[in-house]
């Protein structure tokens, strides 16, 4: 074949020119029709403006939008079809995952939550690696929030209103005083997890499996001494709960466990049912027992047949 | 008239600005590589200061990786071999230079931009519209040139590089422009899927179009000039050129196989990404044997060496490539560092050791003197050989870790600490390369800029 300067670069545009109508024109005429799915809703221009910080402070490098098959973790309920993304301009799928997914974060945390978190991640998540936002200001962090829990649309709409909802009632609560707050706490724990203890007996080397889990997980809020002033305090309310008033208010080691697990919807207080698993939860649940509230019912009755492994 | 032609072939200004550029880039660009590595591990450190959150630096890292360093680099030794290989000066000298300093403001406006939080926020294609406009521009001001070059050549044949060069130059101005739909200047984007398709289309154009052929045309000059040796065959040639444009250019959804994009797109992608053996192959077994029982040879020129290196770490990315387009695979691999360490050996390992010993086998012959240091250019090897290898390995452990952990249902907070370790040694072989480009730079600063007569 003889190269010739012709042959070299028509030829090689044509050859562009005909891929690009195979795997960009074929598949827009596909895609474009796509029909928005059961979720989808149009953004608000304050979710819309939130959109654009994210953008611009590149939050797509480090979280994907993008929730497939395979997945677990925040925003796995759902698998993502084309039809959540028909309005997205440029679309954010991302192509990292060093923070979670967030198709779905919208109504998983309060705006509280999210305020302390953008202020300093870490507040919040002691082991995260984001940056603080702190810098880009009230303005642009409002309606970073509102976007951020836009994510999920129609789905993130009723989970907004469940925040929202469980957050009057949670202020109602704390407004009324500790014996009130902690009263209507419990009263929202089914029976069954109320009655019960920590079925596993206290030891060092639990106490300080829970120690580092509380370390890593409910430092930022609760504080290093469970006194509820953690560096998150400042901006959440209702407060971090303090554990060292708690002693004498029948908290058993299945509330502990069940709060932990399950979360308190309407307070900053997340689930923590996809971060831990049961071992680690009740190593933890006894840790704040022992350490913060002073009074474990560790291995107290009703405690069932013994697990294998106690000594 | 013929001492005046000559000392303009003897000139070689444009391919002296390109050289320059990519030495200076490289420190600016490996220096955001590391301000970003080192911000995943004490996030704390740069608190607050919005103009290098990780956000805005790692595009900043990518986007000078590509087109500050790497591209100028390749380049700068494509604007002496064009002229060498057709027998004739370059078309203009003055356009030559003048492109590249539009090239070096728009790498400024670059950094500017994305420092200020101006992006369109899509991967490879962050760049804002007048950056854009100006992109194309340098891309098809340079194609012009090679191409009047080209027209006015005294050697009828038109080598191997010729093609590789004068394709990357023109396909390059195309894809950018489609890729960054630069008929909507304000967003620069598709709505919904098909901007994903049409972005990952352009994105790994950036490698198939641009870095892969310009990589090839300057392996294909210096090592047969280095060994002294004919190219092994033709028909290799032929055949890497035209099935790379080919099959390379169907590759880019193999992105979003975890994707709701249209399933007989993902099968396409899949073949062409294993059927990638096929260029690959095309080129290595034609610049291996010709390379044949010559190492000796490689291992005398700083440049050819750094040129051989690349061709290998090519095998390496292309073989994995292959692989990692493998839906199985990519269950474990998308999403995480495996990734990040596949792309520093493309970028850095292949085109980047290319670009460099491009520059450094071009260099003596620009100016006519040896470099102004070769132990140095051999140190810098050594530097960017263990730094992007130490990359590949700590950052594939790292996704390894966290693709597995993810699988079995931990979640990505969790995992976080358990990559720590291997954070930290990345961010410590980033130190490694940022001085090495340190030294390039001074070396060819020194090598291209003393004064005649000022050599011992």
């Amino acid at each position: 074949m003889k190269m010739t300067p012709l042959a070299v670069i028509v030829g090689s545009v044509l050859i562009l020119a005909t891929i690009v109508f195979v795997v960009v024109i074929l598949p827009y005429a596909d895609t474009s029709k796509t029909v928005p799915s059961g979720i989808f809703r149009q953004r608000t221009s304050e979710e819309a403006a939130g959109r654009a910080t994210y953008i611009a402070n590149g939050c797509v490098y480090c979280h994907s939008q993008s929730v497939r098959t395979i997945d677990w973790g925040l925003g796995a309920e759902r698998i993502a079809q084309a039809g959540d993304y028909v309005a997205d301009h440029p679309i954010l799928l991302g192509s990292q995952r060093t923070g979670p997914d967030l198709s779905q974060d919208g109504g998983e945390h309060p705006d509280d939550w999210h305020l302390a978190h953008f202020i300093n991640p870490r507040y919040t998540r002691p082991l995260s690696l984001m940056p603080p936002f702190e810098f880009l200001g009230q303005e642009r962090l409002a309606p970073l929030i509102r976007y951020v829990q836009s994510l999920g649309l129609k789905d993130a709409d009723k989970r907004m209103a469940r925040q929202h909802f469980w957050k009057a009632e949670a202020v109602k609560a704390y407004e009324a005083g500790p014996d009130a707050n902690v009263a209507w706490l419990n009263a929202h724990i089914p029976q069954g997890w109320r009655a019960i203890p920590n079925p596993y007996p206290t030891s060092e080397a639990g106490l300080a499996r829970g120690h580092k889990i509380y370390q890593d997980f409910c430092l930022g809020c609760h504080g290093p001494v469970g006194d509820g002033m953690g560096p998150a305090q400042p901006w959440i309310y209702p407060p971090p709960l303090n554990f060292t008033i708690l002693k004498n208010r029948e908290i058993s080691g299945g509330i502990l466990y069940y709060q932990i697990m399950n979360g308190i919807t309407g307070t900053a207080m997340p689930y923590f049912k996809r971060d831990l698993e049961s071992e680690k939860i009740w190593d933890v649940g006894d840790y704040v027992a022992v350490y913060f509230i002073n009074e474990s019912d560790a291995n107290s009755e009703p405690r069932g047949i013994d697990a294998a492994y106690e000594p | 008239m013929i001492a005046d032609t000559k000392e303009i072939f003897e000139n070689y200004a444009t391919a002296k600005a390109f050289c320059l550029t990519s030495a200076f880039w490289m420190m600016v660009a490996t220096f955001y590589g590391l301000l970003g590595a080192t911000e995943l591990i004490a996030p704390d450190l740069t608190a607050n200061i919005g103009g290098i959150v990780f956000g805005r630096v790692r595009p900043t890292h990518i986007n000078l990786v590509l087109f500050g360093f790497v591209t100028p680099g390749l380049l700068g030794s494509a604007f002496y071999f064009i002229p060498r290989l057709l027998g004739t000066p370059l078309y203009s000298e003055r356009l030559g230079v003048a492109t590249a300093l539009a090239w070096n403001a728009a790498l400024v406006a670059l950094v500017a931009t994305l420092a200020m939080g101006m992006t369109q926020g899509r991967e490879y294609a962050e760049l804002i519209w007048p950056i854009d406009l100006a992109v194309v521009a340098v891309f098809a001001l340079a194609f012009f040139n090679f191409t009047m070059t080209v027209a006015r050549r005294r050697e009828k044949i038109l080598y191997v590089s010729v093609w590789y060069v004068l394709a990357a130059c023109i396909l390059t101005a195309c894809t950018y422009a489609l890729g960054n739909v630069i008929w909507r200047p304000n967003t620069g984007a598709l709505v919904g899927i098909p901007d994903a398709i049409l972005l990952w289309f352009y994105g790994h154009n950036i490698f198939g179009l641009l870095l892969t052929p310009l990589s090839a045309g300057v392996a294909y000059y210096v090592i047969p000039r280095a060994t002294r040796a004919p190219l092994y065959s033709h028909t290799l040639s032929l055949l890497g050129f035209w099935s790379l444009i080919v099959v390379y250019t169907h590759v880019g959804t193999h992105h979003l196989l975890q994707v709701p994009v249209p399933t007989w797109l993902k099968v396409v992608a899949i073949v062409d990404s294993v059927a990638m053996v096929i260029p690959v192959m095309a080129f290595l077994i034609n610049i291996w044997y010709t390379a044949k029982g010559k190492l000796g040879e490689i291992h005398a020129d700083v440049g050819a060496k750094f040129v051989f290196t690349g061709t290998i770490m090519y095998f390496f990315v292309s073989i994995q490539g292959s692989f990692m387009a493998l839906p199985d695979v990519q269950r474990v691999t998308h999403f995480n560092n495996w990734v990040v360490a596949h792309a520093h050996i493309g970028v850095l390992g292949f085109a980047g050791m290319i670009a460099l010993g491009g520059i450094y086998y071009t260099i003596p012959k620009l100016t006519g003197r040896p470099l102004f240091s070769r132990f140095l250019a051999d140190f810098q090897y050594w530097m960017v050989l263990i730094g992007m290898v130490g990359f590949t390995i700590v950052l594939t452990i790292a996704g390894l870790i966290q693709g597995n952990a993810w699988l079995n249902g931990e979640t990505v907070y969790r995992v976080l600490p358990e990559i720590h370790v291997y954070y930290v040694t990345r961010a410590g072989l980033g130190l490694l390369i940022f001085t090495s480009a340190l030294l390039g730079f001074y070396n060819v600063t020194r090598s291209l800029l003393a004064k005649r007569g000022a050599m011992p």
